[in-house]
């Protein structure tokens, strides 16, 4: 009998293996292990810091959403900051009147309402038509804010500060708190996804990807599908635009406009698409390139690297972005979870290299 | 002997000067940079000519420059930065940083002055520590339709502003503003990035608008101006701060001839204490002449001078400058601060009341490739009226 702990390869042997969340125990381990590792961290980290965790980890929500709909399902969304500003602007509204554990879902909730109308084009057309359709949705979300009074116009909305269980969140603490309440829902909306993913319904969400007509002649649905494919996405979009509504204390539109959906789509190609994991790791680098690209740029500017008003320190932020994204569509399209796999399956057959 | 001991004494005391650091967050990179790369430059300068002039009280002023790419998450990360190295003040940006982070800066008390002089940013709620350096884009708009009032009465106006919380602020009070004074405003037009403005302008002029008044950044003015005179038509423009100035005459070339333009700022040509302050720093930091040209670099260099000198001011009075306490200080000092620079046509003042520092501006005009001042430094007569019923 094979010992489940010590397992260096694929050994399936039922279907049931074949869906497990978890192939090896050696998998649950870790990704517990990553658990408590990210459960401990803030005690070390100072607040500037845990903000940028926070971000990472609400952007990570957002480019799963965008993943679901695009990466998963291979409808080509770039309005996703719509949908995460009609999940804080949901929020924004609710706020005042109702607790944060209400206003959250309640903001998915909006998400996938906003995501299941915009999804109804797709009944139609798909590739380029489908993404300038959501083009037009995050021209169309924008333009409704900016001139709607009761969303200020654009301007901000202030978010009422938070209490919970007695317990006021203020400044000091304000980073600390929501990192925990993004980690917890992160860490169950991820293992939703993958659960989704080992039912019909995720798979119907591939299979509409890989051949629409032929997932049609095997008796699922595209077109509902397709919808619910936007829903889903719209929903996990919305419930990081409440979340993030929160963390930055006031909902401004600038937060949700077009140069935030590419952001979102960068960060799911360089993740690599149709990939959980990958809706981790696009973020996290991204997030984390531009700030050590940042310090970088800092320590250039003072060694005084410019030429005839050139400052070149300041324009490697943006180049490096722009790079990054070329570099890996032309070297790794399948982004980094594909380095993810590579490392792992190193890992499941070591030491034995069969 | 005796000099060389008090040399050395003298380079001790600036070894140990206590240093204190002071953080501006905008955009040197990505949207509005054009502005905000020679804004960055005029804080940068001011900081090291204060402290190399001993302009600062005996403390070191550390000025650091973040590139916040127009990103809101940038600048609330580099305030929350600031504020846990104990930064007594800040000096801020755009018009949606600063509306974003006001609850929390309200929070922590901390003195916030911004690029942006949107009038949202210093009316309630969270208002108390954030400072306009000069009069709002809203009462700029209004000094501009009262001397429209004045040029022709009863005008015909177009507002042609910004898609933006930075560009919609003004509207309300202008529309108010243009009742009392008997011009009509017959559009509002929103526009950003459009190649061509031909329909809008024969729009405009089937209206028989006279005059087009921006509340928007140079680029799409200089569109818009050069396809009106490339139409012919005979409307006459007047901008807003950063709807104007070098910029705007850099990228509409002859078309600008004639447009107004309102600010606080003086130009560097003039024969004014502030323009040669900006001479004098362009050259000692080696700035290129887009630089001295630019109306952004002596704001950045206002905004600076009003932080330090609060911060000057607190230590003079034996506060403490840096964390919770310096913070509390420094506001302090805001709330009855009363200084000029030479910087802009009129002095700084604060008080609880009012957060507006520089309380004048003038109408420029564009003559043979210069703005040229066409009034004394004046206050919007209306502004108060139509925004506070005052």
């Amino acid at each position: 009998m094979r010992n489940p702990w010590a397992e260096t390869g694929n050994y399936k042997t039922s279907y049931r293996q074949d869906t497990a969340i978890f192939a090896t125990y050696l998998e649950m381990l870790s990704l517990w292990a990553l658990v408590a590792l990210l459960l401990v961290l803030p005690f070390f980290l100072k607040r500037p810091q845990v903000f940028v965790l926070d971000l990472i980890l609400v952007y990570s929500l957002a480019v799963l959403g965008l993943n679901i709909t695009t990466g998963y399902a291979g409808l080509i969304n770039i309005g996703q900051a719509a949908f995460v500003g009609v999940g804080a602007y949901t929020a924004a509204l609710l706020a005042p009147s109702l607790p944060f554990w209400l206003t959250v879902p309640i903001g998915g909730l909006a998400g996938a309402v906003a995501g299941g109308i915009v999804g109804i084009p797709s009944l139609r057309i798909k590739h380029l038509y489908l993404a300038i359709a959501t083009l037009a949705f995050q021209i169309i979300f924008e333009w409704t804010v900016g001139h709607s009074t009761i969303l200020k116009q654009g301007g901000a909305i202030a978010m009422p500060r938070v209490e919970f269980l007695g317990y006021k969140v203020g400044y000091k603490n304000h980073y600390y708190f929501w990192y925990y309440v993004i980690l917890l829902v992160v860490v169950l909306l991820a293992f939703a996804f993958r659960n989704l993913l080992r039912t019909r319904y995720g798979r119907a969400l591939v299979a509409v990807r890989d051949n629409d007509r032929a997932a049609d002649a095997m008796g699922m649905h595209p077109g509902l599908t397709k919808i619910f494919a936007f829903a889903l996405g719209g929903f996990y979009a919305g419930v990081a635009g409440a979340l993030y509504a929160y963390l930055s204390r006031a909902v401004v539109i600038e937060d949700y406009m077009l140069p935030v959906s590419i952001k979102f789509l960068a960060m799911a190609i360089v993740g690599g698409l149709g990939s959980i994991v990958g809706s981790f790791l696009g973020p996290a680098f991204l997030v984390l390139l531009d700030l050590n690209m940042e310090d970088l740029a800092n320590w250039l500017k003072s060694l005084g690297l410019s030429y005839a008003g050139v400052d070149i320190a300041s324009a490697m932020r943006p180049l490096t972005f722009g790079l990054v994204i070329v570099l890996f569509l032309i070297f790794e399209p399948r982004g980094l979870a594909n380095w993810w796999r590579l490392v792992r399956n190193f890992f499941r057959n070591w030491p034995f290299k069969y | 002997m005796r000099r060389l001991g008090v040399l050395i004494l003298l380079a001790l005391s600036f070894g140990f000067a206590q240093k204190v650091h002071l953080m501006w967050s905008g955009a040197i990179t990505g949207p509005t940079s054009d502005a905000g790369k020679y804004y960055a430059q005029g804080v940068e300068d001011y900081c090291k000519y204060a402290n190399e002039e001993g302009l600062t009280g005996g403390l070191t002023i550390v000025c650091e420059t973040r590139d916040d790419q127009y990103n809101n998450a940038n600048t609330q990360r580099n305030f929350e930065e600031a504020l846990e190295r104990g930064d007594p003040a800040f000096l801020g940006y755009s018009t949606g940083g600063t509306l974003q982070l006001k609850p929390l800066i309200q929070e922590v008390g901390m003195t916030y002055i911004p690029a942006s002089y949107h009038i949202g940013n210093i009316d309630p709620p969270n208002n108390d520590y954030v400072f306009l350096p000069i009069v709002s884009y809203s009462e700029q708009v209004i000094a501009l339709l009262e001397y429209i009032a004045k040029e022709k009465p009863g005008a015909k106006v177009a507002l042609a502003v910004h898609p933006s919380p930075f560009g919609r602020a003004p509207v309300p009070d202008a529309k108010k503003a243009a009742k009392e004074l008997g011009i009509e405003i017959v559009e509002v037009q929103e526009m950003a990035k459009g190649l061509d403005y031909t329909a809008t302008l024969k729009r405009f002029a089937n209206k028989g608008v006279e005059y087009i008044v921006y509340q928007n950044v140079a680029g799409p003015v200089a569109t818009m101006i050069k396809d009106a005179k490339r139409l012919g038509l005979n409307i006459k423009h007047a901008a807003a701060h950063y709807a104007g100035g070098p910029d705007l005459l850099r990228l509409a070339g002859d078309a600008a001839e004639g447009v107004i333009w309102v600010t606080s700022y003086y130009m560097p040509y003039e024969d004014a204490p502030g323009a040669e302050l900006v001479k004098k720093l362009g050259k000692r930091y080696n700035r290129p002449a887009d630089t001295l040209e630019s109306v952004h670099y002596p704001s950045g260099m206002l905004a600076a001078a009003i932080a330090i000198e609060a911060i000057k001011r607190a230590h003079a009075a034996g506060k403490p400058v840096t964390g919770d306490a310096g913070r509390a200080a420094v506001y302090a000092e805001m709330l009855k601060l009363g200084f000029d620079p030479g910087l802009a046509v009129g002095p700084v003042t604060y008080t609880k009341d009012d957060h507006v520092g520089v309380d004048h501006m003038r109408v420029l005009e564009a003559k043979g490739g210069k703005f040229v001042p066409i009034t004394e430094p004046f206050q919007s007569k209306l502004f108060r009226k139509v925004h506070y019923g005052k």
